[in-house]
């Protein structure tokens, strides 16, 4: 076995962790139909396990000479999102619930989960004009594209299935998290590529 | 495109951390032209033929 592959073993168990405690504790919580509050809170233990995940995917990206000071950069400003994210997600479905809000109030809220996903198409684009190192830039503009294109074919099919009521109805902001999908999908094609 | 970077790199007894770094890219990058996986943009080819002290034609050649 390789440096590189014993360096990555890590990433794959903190993600695991991280994963499963998030969708575990959702799920969990839905199960027991706690109320909003103690949902929220019973999901923060597991999100800080996004800090040693992040850690090992430096330390993996170091490892395999794919580590540069934008990437370190867009590490940190997507750890910062996901915590707002978590945070101000809980503020407004609780506070929508709690103050019963309805006109500007209720629009205040309703807006506030997506300002630190805008946060980080921001930091996505400033990670591109960053990157200092063309060959990583290429890899991760590629990983991108690759993102892009699964989420126009998922919303195209997804769209006529719904608009032939053979699927329920999908939120936009499902978008992101199939995107996400796409650019770890893309990412591994790289990998697979460079193999 | 071929090149002779890793032959170059091989003279100077340089690794491909060592060219990384004076090139300031990545390993990852070395590592891409060196087996011809990436073609360096023209910016970064003339600060390989400068490091080495060559043309960029006597690094870089036409071909598979």
């Amino acid at each position: 076995m390789d440096a590189e592959t014993v360096s990555r073993r890590p990433v794959w168990l903190w993600g695991a962790a991280f994963f499963v405690g998030m969708f575990g504790t959702g799920f969990a919580a839905r199960w027991l139909d706690l109320p909003s509050v103690p949902s929220m809170l019973v999901m923060i233990p597991p999100m800080l396990l996004l800090i040693p995940f992040v850690r090992a995917t430096e330390r993996a990206q170091a490892a395999c000479g794919a580590f540069s000071p934008a990437t370190r950069r867009y590490n940190r400003r997507g750890m910062a999102w996901s915590f707002a994210y978590v945070l101000l997600l809980g503020v407004a479905v609780i506070g929508a619930k709690s103050l019963h809000a309805q006109g500007p109030l209720l629009w205040l809220l309703a807006v506030l989960p997506a300002l630190p996903i805008l946060y980080l198409i921001w930091a996505m684009a400033r990670y591109l004009v960053e990157e200092q190192d063309e060959y990583l830039r290429m890899k991760v503009v590629n990983a991108a594209l690759s993102a892009t294109g699964l989420l126009l074919a998922v919303a195209t099919v997804w769209g006529f299935l719904e608009t032939f009521a053979l699927v329920p109805h999908v939120p936009g902001w499902a978008a992101v998290p199939v995107w996400a999908i796409g650019l770890a999908l893309g990412t591994f094609v790289n990998r697979w590529v460079e193999k | 495109m071929r090149n002779r970077l890793k032959v170059l790199r091989a003279e100077r007894g340089w690794s491909q951390q060592d060219l990384a770094e004076r090139l300031e890219v990545s390993r990852q990058s070395v590592n891409a032209i060196e087996t011809g996986r990436y073609d360096p943009s023209l910016p970064l080819a003339f600060r390989i033929a400068d490091l080495f002290g060559m043309a960029i034609e006597d690094i870089f050649q036409r071909g598979e």
